[in-house]
């Protein structure tokens, strides 16, 4: 997208106190709420959503209308509608603006959602750290309860929703889906197996559909403009707008909102204003800690969408870009990241609990100049033995970023490893038969 | 009927059993620590992976697909499943480690990762021996670890409460003692705090671990981090004997384990009994077994000028059946016990009313209305009352209902009471008299037994086999778990073995210390002393004395000690056919 400055932002758009629910109205806020409660079926509003080719912003990338089509249908019991704004993964801040500055966004956006999906609650899950705009929030959720739109009998229609603001307390696993419901629920974090899915069986129990904060902010647009016009933002097959958290070694960071499928070029030397001190590019990691970092070399035409990453070897996650300049040492990188992995490990399952601990000693090790040559096969052995046999996807998180640094940044590993005083030629036999 | 696949086998099932329970149940061994049929599932140890695939079905024939060497074509999830958690569906394909590298190998890389920070204190260890992680690290474990570096510390020898004791090193972090707490005893008083590898169960702050259930979770931890602060090193388990039997602390008679280690009782743990008390057990119940090793009475005593003193097996009975014989029948009162097995309440009752002719025959309600809660614990806290009124232990016509004894004792009206393991005296039921005969037979040193004139030792239910009716109606049997001196050779056979010398021989330079009693089972005195008032009686062991009660009691008929097996049986509560 050669034209990137003719954008006009339709999340954050660029109006003075989007936070007071008047100027928010004035701008046509609520309007796609009253427009879907005056006029459309729950199903309509899903098929508009499926239709518009909206995919989850919380990392996954999933089609949310066809995700609100697996609720079951309503059996007059209570019904969920969870938001996930426990926005912890590093490199990642884009939730926060959302919350900061259009609080109301993303309220009639989850009220929208919770009619379509029939809930009967909506529980807003923040992470605490982000005391100052949970007030904003509930500032904003009682501009929005004073005006009809939150509460019983909605605009005076028969659709009641109740909407609650529960404050997480410091731990990253509580943006797992279900390790969120379970913190709401008043439990200790612990990730659920699935099967159960939260349509099945989610908060208390009951039917749940969870969403992200960024998510939720695109519906009213949908509702307002239609599934069609949403189509054409951006990227085909993940359009929208997309907060593009930009941080690192660049001179401008911060959220910028861009249609999908910008080229990562693009946001690096143009949007966020190219690399500090005019040093050059070493790495990128697209979308969050967790997303495979890409070389200098790998990013040429790739765009920010989730198949263009996929092809060149990494993930969309929540497009917070973390720039890093040819100055880093990826080992150093790579030992923090696997830190906060095994920092934030909940230690239900042994391979996250025991094989995070163990990555960040070898790592470490390594970083200190003690490792052994074997030790990157070890830690290649270890992820292999962490991914995909956990109860949620907090190992393969935190095996990913190892598996590709290592990969794609194997001569620093091993020249750091070859200083050491301590190696050892032959590879340390593996337990495997 | 749908089918699954398990390792190239077809097995049909019906309901909507998980892998691993289903596999369980049809004797294909997996590894888990986290399951436990008892609790919910959390799926957290991941020992228990297995490949799960589903067969490709075409859609035009309903019938599978099969591929150019005629094998029918499998899909396969992309990950490993829970087998703990994963619902067997019709044409599901299973394979476990038995044909799939990939679970062998996942196996091998749990235990690797569980054994990384576990202290592998082994030797000094009481789980050792009966330890799944030990014992699954041997069959599906790694044959060394990769791990260099030192292991996370945690806390130690921690009191959760009066009778746990936590090392946080040692916890797998499995939950299964979390979830005992909010899932079976509900007292929800434990829970994991910290994260992550610093992971480890404990109570609120300022709480204690006081459930009175509390020890199950010593049971159900899979590794040495729940330990049972009186049982510490106090044996190893391949040291020890076990035997199936049933603890009497209360009318629930729940099934369980007596440990024992050159004869000497060691420990209860309960045994699952599907009728009775599943896999559980009241701490209350499980502590019981001291009062097997406390104040026992050890060789027949008779009162001479006044004292108590030794006297041999046959003068004892010689003695009371003389005094029997000195007092009027109407004049004698027979107290029964609900501490007794069916057996010996049957021979007391035929001693009372075909042999001395008494209608004076009646047994103590032991009630504690304290002691019960809505799980496992009875307030009636004799373990055989149903035996009691099954065998018919009241009076009969004519005879004094218990509590008019201390009347009729008072008045002169009995002068002689015949006490058959219970302590009158020292629950107050009865008054001391001076001029009333007693004749004891105790296993203990009560207030009852001092008194004695005639004082037989009684074995325990530890040290017989005998049958026990508990409030619901479920039949169940003792076994002998030590040898009493003159040990009846009925019991031998029946008897726990741990170690074959175990029970040892006179030779063992334990043999005959002070774990051994001179004392008899019940039946064997009853008979002796029917014997000696003139009705010959020969029993060839409890298991005769049964036979003959089957005979004469509906509610038995046609059973025999076999078919009571470990799990006993429900009665159908009929009357007395005497």
């Amino acid at each position: 997208m050669t034209n990137w400055k003719a954008y006009r932002p339709l999340l954050l758009p660029p109006i003075r106190g989007l936070d007071r629910i008047e100027v928010y109205e004035q701008h046509g806020g609520y309007e796609a709420l009253r427009r879907v409660l005056a006029e459309w079926t729950p199903a309509r509003v899903i098929e508009e959503v499926k239709a518009s080719g909206l995919r989850g912003r919380g990392g996954a990338g999933f089609s949310t209308g066809l995700k609100w089509s697996f609720m079951p249908p309503p059996d007059g019991r209570p019904r969920y509608l969870c938001v996930n704004g426990d926005e912890s993964e590093p490199g990642t801040f884009k939730d926060r603006q959302i919350l900061e500055f259009n609080p109301h966004l993303l309220i009639e956006g989850a009220l929208i959602a919770a009619y379509a999906i029939q809930a009967t609650a909506i529980y807003l899950y923040i992470r605490g750290e982000y005391a100052d705009w949970i007030d904003r929030v509930e500032v904003a959720l009682l501009q929005a309860r004073e005006r009809g739109y939150i509460g019983e009998r909605v605009l005076g229609t028969d659709w009641s929703i109740a909407f609650y603001v529960h404050r997480g307390a410091g731990a990253y696993i509580c943006g797992e889906e279900s390790a969120l419901m379970e913190s709401i629920e008043g439990k200790r974090a612990y990730p659920r197996q699935k099967p159960p899915f939260p349509a099945q069986r989610g908060l208390w129990g009951r039917p749940t559909t969870i969403n992200n904060v960024e998510t939720l902010a695109n519906v009213p647009l949908i509702i307002r403009h239609g599934a069609e016009w949403y189509n054409q933002i951006g990227a085909p097959k993940h359009p929208g707008p997309i907060l593009y958290g930009i941080s690192g070694h660049v001179n401008r960071p911060g959220v910028y909102e861009l249609p999908s499928g910008m080229p990562i070029e693009t946001l690096i030397y143009e949007v966020a204003g190219g690399i500090r001190g005019g040093k050059r590019l070493k790495a990128v990691i697209p979308g969050g800690s967790s997303t495979p970092p890409l070389r200098a070399d790998q990013i040429a035409g790739v765009t920010m969408d989730a198949e263009s990453l996929r092809a060149a070897g990494s993930m969309m996650g929540t497009a917070g870009m973390v720039v890093l300049d040819e100055d880093t040492d990826m080992v150093r990188v790579l030992v923090r990241i696997a830190e906060f992995y095994h920092h934030e490990s909940c230690g239900q399952c042994t391979p996250c609990r025991e094989g995070t601990g163990w990555l960040v000693k070898i790592l470490r090790r390594i970083e200190r100049g003690e490792g052994k040559p074997a030790d990157l096969e070890l830690l290649l052995e270890i992820c292999n033995q962490m991914e995909g046999r956990t109860v949620c996807a907090l190992a393969d998180a935190a095996a990913w970023p190892v598996r590709h640094t290592i990969q794609r940044f194997r001569e620093e590993f091993e020249a750091r490893c070859r200083g050491s005083l301590f190696s050892v030629p032959e590879p340390i036999p593996s337990t495997s038969q | 009927m749908p089918r699954v696949y398990i390792d190239e086998a077809v097995f049909e099932f019906e309901g909507r059993p998980r892998i691993l329970e289903f596999c369980l149940q049809h004797g294909i061994e997996l590894p888990y620590f986290c399951y436990h049929p008892a609790l919910s599932i959390p799926a957290n140890c991941r020992q228990c992976l297995v490949e799960v695939g589903q067969l490709v079905i075409d859609p035009k024939t309903g019938q599978p697909e099969f591929d150019e060497q005629g094998k029918p074509v499998v899909r396969f999830f992309p990950k490993l499943m829970p087998s703990c958690a994963t619902e067997l569906t019709d044409g599901m394909v299973v394979r476990t480690h038995r044909t799939s590298p990939l679970v062998r190998r996942a196996q091998q890389d749990n235990l690797e990762f569980i054994l990384l920070n576990h202290p592998l204190d082994c030797p000094i260890c009481d789980q050792a021996g009966e330890c799944p992680l030990q014992e699954l690290t041997y069959k599906f474990g790694p044959d060394s670890s990769r791990f260099e570096f030192p292991k996370v510390h945690k806390p130690k020898r921690i009191p959760l409460g009066p009778r746990v004791i936590l090392d946080a090193e040692r916890c797998i972090n499995c939950t299964r003692c979390v979830r005992f707490t909010e899932e079976i005893s509900r007292s929800r008083q434990l829970t994991i705090v910290q994260r992550g590898e610093k992971n480890y169960p404990a109570t609120a702050p300022g709480t204690v671990f006081d459930d009175p259930y509390s020890m199950n979770t010593i049971d159900i931890c899979p590794v040495g981090a729940l330990t049972s602060a009186d049982f510490r090193f106090r044996a190893r388990v391949w040291e020890m004997a076990s035997t199936p039997s049933i603890c009497t602390g209360c009318a629930r008679g729940c099934a369980i384990t007596i440990w024992t280690r050159h004869n000497r009782v060691e420990r209860f743990t309960p045994r699952y009994n599907p009728l009775v008390n599943d896999y559980w057990m009241c701490d209350e119940g499980r502590l019981s077994y001291r009062q097997l090793e406390e104040n026992r009475t050890s060789g027949p005593h008779l009162r001479q000028d006044g004292e108590l003193s030794p006297a041999s097996w046959e003068q004892a009975i010689e003695q009371g059946a003389a005094l029997l014989r000195s007092v009027p029948p109407h004049e004698i009162a027979v107290l029964g016990s609900a501490f007794l097995p069916l057996e010996d309440l049957y021979l007391l009752r035929r001693l009372a009313f075909e042999v001395l002719g008494t209608a004076n025959l009646d047994y103590i309600r032991h009630e504690d209305p304290g002691f019960g809660d809505d799980f496992l614990r009875l307030s009636d806290r004799s373990p055989n009352r149903m035996g009691c009124e099954l065998v018919g232990i009241g009076p009969t016509t004519g005879g004094l209902p218990l509590p008019q004894w201390p009347q009729a004792l008072k008045e002169g009206r009995i002068r002689l009471v015949l006490v058959f393991g219970d302590d009158p005296l020292g629950t107050g039921v009865l008054p001391e008299s001076e001029e009333v005969i007693w004749i004891v037979a105790s296993s203990h040193w009560t207030p009852t037994a001092r008194r004695a004139h005639v004082l037989l030792p009684l074995a325990t239910h530890a040290e017989i086999t005998g049958c026990f009716l508990n409030r619901e109606g479920i039949l169940q049997r003792t076994r002998p778990a030590k040898a009493i001196k003159g040990q009846q050779r009925t019991l031998v056979p029946e008897m726990g073995k741990g170690r074959l010398d175990h029970h040892g021989t006179p030779f063992d330079r334990w043999w005959g210390h002070e774990y051994y009693y001179d004392c008899r089972p019940g039946w064997h005195i009853i008979s002796a002393l029917m014997g000696a008032l003139g009705l010959s009686v020969s029993y060839e062991g409890p298991h005769a004395v049964f036979l003959e009660l089957t005979h004469r009691i509906a509610a038995l008929h046609g059973l025999n000690y076999e078919k009571i097996g470990l799990h006993g049986l429900r009665l159908t509560p009929q009357p007395v056919a005497d």
